[in-house]
């Protein structure tokens, strides 16, 4: 996979958050926290989880979940994963 | 691969409510296998609709779930849920199931966790696709 850059990658994670939630993409900011700003449940992060896997072709372990605690992080993960 | 009896021991559901006659494969962690016969004996054939018995599509996706149960109990053993709370569904039904056809579930593990699973599901009657999917749920 050619490499992304961190404004597509924003981009392309924030859309998935904002299609699995059904929260308006404005309001998924790098800083807002998913469950205690956004609402999210646990459910949500393994299918976002569920989602970055396929979409990057990569495999995160399940005791990453926590990591998912707001879109920041999320891209650093991804990014962790897609060096790897 | 798997008889009504071991169905049992790994589903909480039960008569009227367990849509799963048997599991033909399972592959841990990977997918699953199973059928459902439709029988006329069936209650809800009677308002469903009476004269033209059509089996619901509500059952089909609960039928679909019931072997993403089996998957997930079998792919982590240590998985101590006893039930399960549908999170997301997502499904296009392309054909009606009747009394007599046999509803072939098949069933792909997306992601397994210890917090529950994402699958995308078929199934089919006479190897023809009847409803295909995904489906998320919580493990409890």
């Amino acid at each position: 996979m050619p490499q992304l850059d961190d404004l597509t990658l924003e981009k392309e994670l924030r859309e998935i958050i904002a299609k699995i939630t059904e929260i308006e993409s404005e309001r998924i900011t790098l800083e807002a926290r998913f469950i205690e700003d956004l609402g999210m449940d646990s459910m949500m992060a393994l299918e976002i989880l569920a989602a970055m896997e396929k979409k990057y072709k990569i495999r995160i372990p399940e005791d990453k979940l926590n990591k998912l605690a707001n879109l920041n992080e999320t891209i650093k993960l991804t990014k962790e994963y897609l060096k790897a | 691969m798997m008889n009504i009896n071991e169905i049992e021991k790994v589903l909480p559901q039960r008569y009227p409510f367990l849509m799963l006659d048997r599991v033909t494969e399972i592959k841990p962690g990977v997918y699953i296998k199973a059928y459902k016969n439709v029988s006329i004996n069936e209650e809800y054939f009677k308002g469903h609709f009476g004269e033209t018995p059509i089996f619901p599509g509500a059952l089909t996706a609960e039928a679909m779930a019931q072997a993403a149960c089996i998957l997930i109990k079998k792919s982590i053993p240590d998985l101590k849920a006893t039930l399960f709370y549908i999170t997301n569904a997502k499904m296009r039904f392309f054909k009606t199931v009747a009394p007599g056809d046999q509803l072939n579930i098949s069933v792909k593990a997306i992601k397994m966790a210890h917090v529950g699973g994402v699958f995308e599901t078929e199934a089919s009657v006479d190897n023809k696709i009847v409803v295909k999917g995904e489906m998320a749920f919580a493990c409890k």
